[in-house]
């Protein structure tokens, strides 16, 4: 700890006061903020986040004041130690599985175990047979073992089919012999398995003997149990090549690992037979039964991945609006006063350009991440309607397109909110440089971002198709609806001149439905090549996705039964500045597709502007309404109190470790840190 | 050493390996590689860079193998290790300013005496006088004295006026009184001062007889030169851990009443006089914006380069990583489809390999100018070399309109250039796929590193306000009747007298007519933004969105007509043989184009193009362009001539290597696969064997 000085009675210059600054926006607006808290989250989730706060908070283990100075393989070992702390936390206070995962939120660090608590469970529950789930699962649940999920290869991404890793049926010993014929057969990326995992589920291409000669034909892949580590010495057998794959733009703790096989044996039982099996005795294959729930376990992670997408860009715009609401720069030019006090950066435009639109989709990926959740939840109970099926059906093609835009508006909101905050946005005072790391995984896994467009495109065309052939065919789903529509209506484009709540929303359908037809004649009648559409393509999912957007914010904002009135009118008006700012960034669109007039478009960045000015005395309650804990934040700029300086300072001054050591400057000196005596030491370092 | 086992290490990549692929890539193009780079570097650049690169390549101090794992302190012991190397080869080997500059490019991490050698040389050079130089400038060009510059403030940036720091002068002892009323005083982000410097360059606000004079430089002594301490009443310490930049010390700094000698206030320009006690004022404050202007004209100088390292690793590995099989593909043609063959691939890396010769010519273009400029400058005091001081500012008049248009539009450039190298960096690592996210595609570091470029030198969204300034006051001039000085109130001109008839540019048929619809939108959007302004007298912050749109507009104006101005001239066709000259004059369109249809509305609203044109734009033009400059992707990245050891990427390498590479460095250089673990959690065992360190000691 640094000892007392002179620094320790400063304050923040009166223009800088932090906490009074945010007082004073807090008693602009009368936003109940409890009730939107509450009509975001719901009362269970805001109880479940103060318990489990409350039993981390007093964990030592769990500080992040010296989190970001440390080397990767500290990291992962300090990882490792809060993985632990947190299971036995969990056995202390008999956490459920939503509470463990609402730790893991709040401590805000991936542990080392984070793949056998998610895509491994999963996989086993999902893939086991009933045999199988007896044998594993209070090994699981026990973590008596420890497991991953490796799929993804050196040389293999997205394209599943495409994976080299073989598992070849060996009829007399019945079993299975793992291999990895070449280098780009590694499994890679493969989370908790570098270091960590003792078993993993590897994904590889099922090969079984055909005919008298024994030739080997491809099944495709499927999942296998394999031990990959003694449950003892900790080591491979020599078999299997297991490692870290080396530093990361983030998740620092995560030990993601490379994996080889050389002609490793496992029984027949490591096949993971709940949809196919081998026969152990003839060698025959049983197919798979196509799994009816593999739709809505599929929207199901679509839905928490814009959830989650949501609660990001929440915390990005929270730290970004505090600070910005705190920091002044410059005097308006326009003030007659020249010893007036500076702005307060929140109130420049070019300011709120950037960050209020972001706090508006905050709220739209929300109420899409929830009609998704609903009518996952609908569709599972018994009185589930016929509609909701078809819709469901279509979400599962569809969704792609809204990841892909949800994942990319969270990643890039956090680095313009990052930047929107000038100098202190760079430095480790916003709590954004770790999330940020982090969250860009997130555009490339699990579909990347551009590839995954294809699957929403492709649905749309395939309706398209079917619309045109039956015109009067029965409409299954919102989307035929409009098809239909606009296949009725095309040679009137409806070039609306006024932009009510109802037809900005229908703005946007007719803009898909329109780019659907385009992308339809260029691949049906003009015979284009898949290829040279891809960039089209791409843009009719981003279509798509924004009219999901704005559509379900409509219908909750229609549906709202919100009791204070204000709240109810600021969130119409950020409904209102999330789509009509998207309008304009893609007004080229609306123009084209006769959607919008012209003239209207061009009255757009005033409209913006205007709304903006509307939603801005409110903002510093709204996102205060996302109720994020400081603990989570770890933030000196997004401090719910607003001392920003003093927590700068704290940080850089009494937290800082680089502080405690004096440096020796000079260059003719081969020393490094005074008194150290280490410049040969350095070299060795290298 | 390895622990590798020999049947890990015999394995190959499957399918066509990546060397094969690249070298196919290099034959299907008859891009003079050797002839391009020359022209990008010239002769003399290009044997200098090899000169160095051999003797840093020798040198373990920058061995950069372990530089993606270690922790903040390692890293900065290691970087000061470096830094210390280094300033002992600028004396071994005779370095001058360009060696250096290619010797830190070639390292790529920012070193400790980094700020030394930059901003408290310059500032002390430029604004000491010839006393101060004597006492300061000596011992600092010998390193006995390490300094910083030390302006921004915890609680102030970008406006200068704002700063708190006091340097009150003090009648009776000739002295001045630093001192820091608050914490929102305190120095903060100020490079190689948290830990390096012994001396500051002090930005702080001059007091005399309660009276304030706006904010002056001082030449502070804060650590004491034996035991490196603080001295008395001076508060110093790094600010711990940023997003990038974290082998520099930027440092925080408060004082509590420091007294300095008079001599310490830097004088050149404005100074105290000791015996009146009475402020002398500044004779000539446009030079002070001389510098500025050339630092941002550096930076955009270096954006084409930097963007052009993320070009070369995302589009060399798009050629090696092959994913799915073309939809369209006969059933014989097996195996996956390179990536860099898709379309969405392509609209994202080929308009900013276009963007990377884009902001290298234009960089250029705004050196000359500088240089022009400066020449001009200086005649102008030969001629007036009877006065006592520097230029005043009715001697600076005669080139003040080329300094002032220069001004703004480094400004601008200076904004476009570093987001269009930031942003397009990150598209790279995204286009990268998954192993884009790891650290060794090589791009995400140095993101991260170069991102503050983005917020300095003044903010990216701030500094286009003095543009759009620039533009009004130019085109009030204009509207006044006034006769075009310069290339902006001569499009401004232009565009006045021909509104009426409207434009009919040929944008898909004549380049020439693309740089003028460019200028045409830049002059209808300064109009508009006038008009908004004047007539409607609407608040200035109300129009800040627009002036950032008009800034970009004319920024993007003047990137295009660089690039075009670049390839009309005579050096370019004696330089380049005419198949390479027209793959350039294919970028050159592919840049404007691209820009012109994602600014389409603004094209179309100002009229300078039709909506059929915008549409032809991008269905035919743009996805045209694509298909002819993709072949050529591999060998035009090859002549920005990045060796190896600079990238330091798997995913970037000359030959190819990717994935051998990639399992190098995991397998091999990764210190934590020399640890076991204990994963059980009810065990306090952390790490069984922790053989992480032994690495470091075997090396």
């Amino acid at each position: 700890m640094a000892k007392k000085d002179f620094t320790d009675d400063l304050r923040p210059h009166p223009d800088a006061d932090g906490a009074k600054k945010l007082a004073s926006e807090r008693s602009r607006s009368s936003i109940d903020t409890d009730e939107l808290a509450n009509h975001v989250f719901g009362s269970a989730y805001l109880e479940r986040q103060q318990r489990v706060l409350t039993a981390l908070e007093p964990e030592k283990i769990f500080s992040k004041a010296n989190q970001a100075n440390l080397s990767r393989p500290d990291r992962y070992k300090l990882g490792l130690a809060r993985g632990k702390r947190m299971r036995q936390l969990m056995d202390k206070h008999g956490w459920d599985e939503a509470d463990i995962l609402m730790a893991e939120y709040l401590i805000d660090d991936l542990q080392p175990y984070h793949l056998h608590l998610s895509l491994f469970n999963s996989a086993m529950r999902e893939q086991c047979s009933d045999d199988q789930r007896a044998y594993w699962t209070p090994k699981i649940e026990s973590w008596e073992i420890i497991g991953a999920y490796a799929q993804t290869e050196l040389g293999h991404g997205s394209n599943v089919r495409g994976l080299e890793c073989q598992a070849t049926w060996d009829q007399k010993t019945k079993e299975f012999v793992i291999h990895s014929p070449t280098l780009t057969a590694s499994k890679w990326w493969n989370g908790t398995l570098g270091r960590t995992a003792t078993h993993a589920v590897v994904v590889a291409q099922l090969m079984l003997p055909h005919g008298p000669s024994g030739k080997l034909v491809s099944y495709g892949p499927r999942p296998f149990i394999v031990q990959v580590r003694d449950k003892k010495t900790h080591q491979p057998p020599e078999s299997i090549a297991v490692g870290d794959i080396g530093p990361k733009y983030g998740y620092a703790p995560m030990d993601n690992a490379y994996c080889l096989f050389d002609h490793h044996r496992v029984p027949h039982s490591a096949l993971l037979s709940r949809y196919a099996s081998v026969d152990p005795d003839t060698g025959a294959y049983t197919k798979p039964t196509n799994p009816a729930s593999v739709y809505g376990s599929l929207t199901r992670g679509r839905s928490v991945i814009v959830m989650n997408a949501r609660l990001v860009l929440a915390r990005a715009v929270t730290v970004a609006i505090r600070y910005l609401a705190i920091r002044r720069q410059f005097r308006d030019r326009d003030d007659a006063n020249p010893e007036g006090p500076e702005c307060a950066v929140l109130d420049y435009s070019t300011v709120q350009i950037r960050v209020l639109p972001l706090l508006a989709a905050t709220f739209a990926l929300h109420y899409s991440g929830e009609a998704m959740r609903e009518l996952y939840e609908r569709t599972r109970s018994t009185n589930a309607l016929d509609g909701d099926q078809a819709q469901l059906a279509e979400l599962h093609s569809t969704s792609a397109g809204l990841k892909s835009l949800a994942t990319d508006l969270a990643a890039n909101g956090i680095e313009t909110c990052r930047r929107a905050m000038g100098g202190h946005g760079f430095g480790g005072g916003t709590g954004l440089i770790q999330p940020n790391a982090d969250y860009l995984s997130k555009p490339t896994v699990e579909g990347d971002n551009w590839m995954i467009t294809q699957q929403a495109a492709r649905y749309l065309l395939n309706r398209v198709e079917d619309v045109k052939k039956s015109p009067a065919g029965e409409s299954r789903s919102r989307t035929d609806d409009n098809l239909r529509d606009y296949h009725a209506r095309a040679s009137t484009p409806p070039k609306s001149r006024q932009l009510s709540d109802e037809t900005i929303a229908a703005a946007f359908e007719w803009r898909v439905s329109f780019f659907a037809f385009e992308a339809h004649r260029a691949r049906y009648i003009q015979k284009k090549s898949w290829n040279s559409m891809l960039i089209d393509l791409y843009k009719l999912s981003r279509a798509y996705a924004q009219s999901m957007l704005v559509g379900n914010f409509y219908l909750a904002m229609r549906r709202s039964t919100l009791s204070c009135s204000t709240t109810t009118e600021v969130l119409g008006d950020l409904y209102r500045l999330f789509a009509l700012n998207t309008m304009d960034a893609e007004a080229r669109e609306f123009q084209k597709s006769g959607a919008v007039a012209a003239e209207v478009l061009d009255t757009l960045p005033e409209q913006v502007l205007h709304l903006m000015q509307k939603v801005r005395p409110h903002v510093v309650k709204l996102v205060d309404s996302f109720a994020l804990p400081d603990f989570m934040l770890d933030s000196a700029l997004g401090r719910y109190d607003g001392r920003v300086y003093e927590d700068l300072f704290n940080r850089a001054h009494r937290l800082n470790p680089l502080n405690r050591l004096t440096f020796n400057p000079d260059y003719r000196s081969d020393e490094i840190v005074m008194g150290a005596k280490d410049g040969a030491d350095m070299l060795a370092k290298l | 050493m390895s622990q590798t086992p020999q049947w890990v290490r015999d394995l190959k990549p499957s399918g066509p390996q990546g060397s094969e692929l690249l070298k196919e890539e290099r034959n299907a193009s008859n891009v003079n590689v050797d002839q391009l780079a020359t022209f990008l570097h010239t002769k003399d650049g290009r044997e200098r860079k090899k000169r160095i690169l051999k003797v840093l390549e020798s040198e373990k101090a920058f061995d950069k193998s372990q530089n993606y794992f270690a922790g903040r302190i390692d890293r900065f012991e290691t970087a000061l290790k470096r830094a210390k190397r280094l300033r002992q080869l600028y004396v071994e080997q005779n370095w001058g300013t360009e060696e250096r500059q290619v010797a830190n490019e070639l390292i790529s991490e920012p070193l400790p005496y980094g700020l030394h050698e930059s901003m408290f040389l310059i500032t002390i050079r430029d604004q000491g006088s010839a006393e101060q130089h004597q006492k300061f400038l000596k011992p600092a060009e010998n390193y006995e004295y390490i300094g910083c510059y030390a302006q921004t403030e915890l609680g102030h940036g970008s406006n200068v006026r704002g700063l708190e720091t006091t340097a009150t002068w003090n009648p009776d002892d000739k002295t001045f009184t630093l001192h820091s009323p608050s914490l929102t005083a305190s120095k903060w982000w100020i490079g190689s001062l948290g830990r390096m410097a012994n001396h500051a360059v002090v930005m702080a606000q001059l007091v005399i007889a309660g009276k304030r004079y706006g904010p002056h430089p001082f030449v502070v002594h804060i650590r004491d030169m034996k035991t490196h301490q603080p001295l008395e009443g001076v508060h110093i310490g790094d600010i711990g851990p940023k997003f990038g930049y974290n082998t520099m010390d930027n440092g925080f700094l408060l004082f509590n009443n420091v007294k300095i000698p008079h001599i310490g206030m830097l004088s050149r320009f404005s100074s105290v006089d000791p015996k009146t006690n009475q402020y002398i004022r500044p004779s000539s404050p446009s030079l002070v914006y001389g510098t500025l202007t050339w630092v941002r004209s550096t930076i955009v100088m270096q954006a084409g380069g930097v963007l052009a390292r993320g070009v070369t690793i995302a589009t060399r590995y798009c050629a090696v990583r092959r994913q799915f099989q073309d939809r369209d593909a006969p059933e014989w043609e097996k195996g996956e489809n390179q990536v860099l063959n898709y379309t969405m691939v392509q609209i994202r890396l080929l308009p900013l390999l276009a963007a990377t010769f884009a902001l290298h010519f234009t960089g250029k273009g705004m050196m000359q100018l500088y240089e022009a400029n400066n020449r001009k400058i200086r005649q102008s005091k030969e001629a007036s070399k009877d006065h006592a001081r520097g230029a005043g500012p009715e001697e600076t008049e005669s080139s003040s309109d080329l300094l002032s248009d220069l001004h703004a539009i480094s400004c601008g450039l200076k904004s476009l250039a570093s987001s269009t190298a930031a942003e397009g960096l990150e598209v790279c690592r995204r286009a990268c796929g998954g192993h884009g996210y790891s650290s060794f595609s090589g791009i995400g570091s140095y993101y991260a590193d170069y991102l503050p470029t983005a917020t300095w030198e003044g903010d990216n969204y701030m500094l286009t306000q003095q543009v759009a300034r620039y533009l009004l006051k130019s085109a009030r001039s204009v509207l006044k009747g006034n006769e075009p000085t310069n290339d902006t109130t001569a499009i401004l001109s232009y565009f006045l007298s021909r509104q009426d008839q409207g434009a009919a540019f040929d944008i898909l048929g004549d380049d020439a007519d693309v740089v003028s619809a460019f200028a045409w939108r830049s002059a209808f959007l300064t109009f508009e933004a006038l008009k908004h302004r004047d007539e409607q007298k609407r608040s200035w912050n109300s129009l800040l969105v627009d002036f950032y749109q008009l800034s970009k507009a004319h920024s993007q104006y003047m990137v295009v007509k660089s690039f075009y101005e670049t390839l009309q001239a005579s050096s370019t066709s004696s330089e380049l043989d005419p198949d390479t000259q027209g793959l350039m004059h294919k970028l050159f369109r592919l840049y404007a184009l691209h820009t012109l249809e994602s600014e389409a509305s603004e094209f179309y609203t100002s009229a300078a193009v039709t909506v059929r044109q915008i549409q032809l734009a991008r269905s035919s033009a743009v996805m045209k362009l694509l298909e002819e400059i993709r072949p050529h992707a591999v060998r035009l990245v090859d002549s920005w001539d990045f060796p190896d050891w600079q990238l330091d990427s798997s995913l970037g390498r000359q030959d190819g290597k990717v994935y051998e590479d990639m399992f190098y460095r995991a397998s091999e250089l990764n210190p934590l696969n020399r640890v076991t673990v204990d994963p059980y959690p009810n065990s306090e065992t952390l790490f069984r064997k922790d053989g992480s360190g032994e690495l470091k000691s075997k090396l």
